[in-house]
């Protein structure tokens, strides 16, 4: 009854316009810092959300969001490899063949149109999942980041970063986010650190991870080889193996292979390159792949 | 969650198939086999609905032996996966079908060529050089994509296994208490004398 | 008065006065979207970008208009949008997409007066994906595309998601015919599949590099991309509007697609 009282006593047409708060945020041309996002009219906001855009539960839901993805990362001896595909896909629609799923993370200053060959200090961040979401939230990762080092004075550890991460997907569990990311970073304190975080609030530090749904496909390929004292060289090869592996047994994975390397002074891009000639080279020099044939 | 290898080589089939029966959240065995030895160059090896699996395999292991005792020939791999192919096409389409996924290994008696047949329960049939059934795809092709050969030994055939049976003992969130490992040659099929009990670390 | 089962109604209780105390306010499942269909393709030069879209809009197999402009001007004066330097196209949910605009509309003219310097398109293309991202969980049903030139004078074009995430391409179509449309776009602008003829055998072919296509051509590829589009498309048609970004502004044209 109480409910209904107070449906009725509020005069409807106050809502019609937008309040003062909403009309400053409308027209604020700096995003706000604080965390408010709009929410459906009703009770239960993320059962909605996921009616109009899952379409695992709902193949014929109106929203398709971008999905679908391997990534990979793990820790050796001389830092970090970290290696991603690049395809996007919203069903059975690909979407996009050249996503960058490697977001750098800290130094905003430093984006990621900038082209060097040097080493670049920070964090790298990759992308599994909704990629909206990861965008974003490593983006604000980002301000977070760059926030600390200017309070502090020195860079943030990866331990710290990470928990960021976490304490933030935590906070909105069973929303309807969808994310799994790794955060790949090396720093005096730590040496060379991996974590990996998603949407459910877990947050695991670790040697190896792949995430994403060719993620098995590329455990095969890198379990089999992988100890921490790889070589630099054995390490990056491993990686865009692995990717390769993937792409070609998990139909939501394809495109380039994007692979990155993190080192002490900060990490360095080792390319972002076409599947298909690295996929021919291989079948053909090494011989391996013996299940595709090449001629009738 | 059961899972079924098969990895052929330069004159060699190797079929493996997990040695846990698993019924619900219990482990009813932890040795059982299988596969069905068919005729004297070819084995199946089977998963699926409980029940199915024994029934349809020991039905066209008998009528492969009857065709032999018939005829007095053995036949070929590739005849008895086509054979079991069409019994399954068969079935698919009767009032209640057959839930099985099957692996068929065999050496050609005539060729001595060895073969492996890929066939699920909707009878789709691939001939191919290696092959996973159930969660085993996942983790394994990739593995066999990389390290595969069609010329490779016994040996080295065994050593591609063991990075697979590794892999799924490091990932695989259940037990599948190791694996029953029969291997066709030209000489007719063989256990394997197969460790099982190395210890995997994690990375 | 409850009832088990099955719902009953007053009347068939039979009292006059009585109100159905046990029935909530149903909520019937909420719906607030639609597809008004339609397409828009954006492509990007070395000094120019365009962004065309369709101008019908359909709700279901009903035509409700042969002209609803898709592509807008963001940022300009007023009405007529002189003196703006970026163009916006939505397709999806006309609703969305027109609140869209008027949205990115109003924060690229408050960034001019706040800080007396027009917005990068850079600086607008991380905006807009924060004002999609703002409503996650009650998402903008529309696909955006964002053009201008940049800081160094090329072409830019930004995609997006519905709800903001976004990458920068040389081209990309959006919408009901975006299937038809991004293939030739692969083939036609980043000659995807296209190898330099004579140059090898089987895989020593060498591929044949994409580089900046001059406007004329570019402009005859979205002509021919809607053209096509409309052949095997219910939801395409009527007219073809094209905004071309240059360094001397922005030129609308517009030309008839077929009306059936």
């Amino acid at each position: 009854m109480d409910k209904l009282v107070a449906q009725y006593s509020r005069p409807r047409h106050q809502d019609e316009f937008y309040s003062e708060q909403e009309q400053r945020d409308l027209t604020e041309s700096h995003p706000s810092i604080s965390l408010k996002f709009d929410l459906p009219p009703l009770e239960n906001p993320s059962a909605f959300l996921r009616a109009m855009t899952d379409d695992h539960s709902n193949p014929s839901c109106p929203i398709k969001l971008a999905h679908g993805t391997t990534t990979l990362a793990f820790r050796f001896q001389g830092g970090i490899i970290v290696a991603t595909d690049s395809r996007a896909t919203a069903g059975n629609w690909i979407a996009s063949q050249t996503v960058k799923k490697v977001i750098p993370v800290s130094r905003l200053s430093r984006g990621e149109d900038t082209q060097t060959d040097a080493p670049v200090p920070g964090l790298l961040g990759t992308m599994a999942g909704g990629a909206a979401d990861c965008q974003y939230w490593l983006r604000y990762l980002s301000q977070q980041c760059t926030l600390h080092e200017i309070r502090h004075k020195r860079r943030i550890t990866v331990a710290a970063a990470s928990k960021i991460l976490a304490n933030l997907t935590y906070a909105y569990k069973n929303m309807g986010l969808s994310m799994g990311t790794m955060l790949a970073g090396m720093t005096p304190q730590e040496g060379p650190a991996l974590y990996y975080i998603d949407s459910d609030g877990t947050r695991l530090p670790g040697n190896l991870f792949c995430v994403g749904s060719g993620q098995t496909f590329a455990y095969g390929v890198l379990d089999a080889q992988y100890r921490y004292d790889l070589t630099e060289e054995e390490a990056l090869e491993l990686g865009r193996r692995s990717i390769l592996a993937a792409m070609h047994r998990d139909a939501y994975s394809g495109g380039f292979i994007n692979l990155y390397h993190v080192k002490e002074e900060g990490w360095v891009h080792h390319g972002f390159s076409d599947m298909n000639p690295i996929f021919w080279k291989t079948k053909l020099e090494k011989g391996e792949f013996s299940n595709v044939t090449s001629e009738l | 969650m059961d899972v079924l290898l098969g990895i052929t080589g330069k004159d060699f089939v190797i079929v493996a198939a997990s040695k846990a029966a698993m019924r619900g959240p219990t482990v009813l065995k932890a040795d059982d086999d299988k596969t069905r030895q068919l005729n004297k160059s070819t084995i199946m090896a089977f998963t699926g609905e409980a029940g199915d699996t024994v029934q349809f395999a020991e039905y066209i292991q008998a009528n492969i032996q009857l065709y032999t005792m018939r005829n007095d020939t053995e036949l070929g791999p590739a005849a008895v996966a086509n054979f079991v192919r069409g019994e399954l096409a068969r079935s698919l389409r009767s009032r209640n079908p057959y839930t099985v996924n099957l692996l068929l290994g065999g050496m050609d008696p005539i060729s001595n060529k060895p073969s492996l047949y890929w066939v699920d329960y909707l009878a789709s049939l691939a001939q191919v050089p290696y092959a996973a059934h159930g969660y085993a795809q996942y983790y394994c092709l990739s593995t066999l994509d990389k390290h595969h050969h069609p010329d490779i030994s016994l040996e080295q055939g065994l050593k591609i296994l063991e990075m697979c049976t590794d892999e799924l003992k490091r990932r695989l969130p259940i037990d599948f208490k190791g694996v029953l490992v029969k291997v066709v040659t030209k000489d007719g099929v063989e256990i394997l004398d197969y460790d099982n009990d190395k210890i995997v670390k994690s990375a | 008065m409850t009832s088990f089962g099955r719902y009953t109604s007053a009347e068939t209780v039979g009292y006059s006065f009585s109100q159905p105390t046990s029935a909530p306010n149903k909520e019937h499942s909420f719906y607030p979207y639609t597809d008004n269909g339609g397409s828009t393709l954006g492509i990007s030069g070395s000094d120019f970008a365009i962004l065309a879209g369709d101008t019908r809009s359909v709700a279901g197999y009903n035509i409700n208009s042969r002209y609803v402009p898709k592509v807008f001007k963001i940022g300009g004066d007023d009405e007529s949008g002189d003196g703006a330097h970026i163009l916006l196209s939505v397709v999806g949910f006309a609703a969305d997409g027109q609140a869209l605009k008027e949205r990115l509309d109003a924060v690229v003219k408050m960034y001019k007066y706040q800080h007396g310097k027009p917005m990068s398109v850079r600086a607008c293309a991380q905006r807009l994906s924060t004002i999609l991202y703002q409503k996650r969980f009650f998402p903008y049903y529309v696909h955006a595309i964002l053009a201008g030139l940049d800081e160094e004078g090329k072409g830019a074009l930004y995609s997006y998601d519905p709800v903001g995430s976004y990458e920068r391409e040389q081209c990309r179509a959006a919408g009901s015919a975006a299937s038809l449309i991004m293939p030739f776009l692969d083939n036609q602008v980043n000659f995807k599949n296209q190898y330099i003829p004579g140059s090898g055998e089987g895989h020593a072919l060498e591929p044949k590099k994409a580089e900046p296509l001059p406007r004329e051509t570019v402009e005859q590829l979205v002509r021919d991309a809607f053209t096509s589009a409309v052949e095997r498309h219910i939801e395409v048609g009527d007219g073809l509007q094209m905004m071309v970004i240059t360094k001397s502004g922005i030129e609308e044209i517009y030309s008839p697609l077929k009306k059936d």
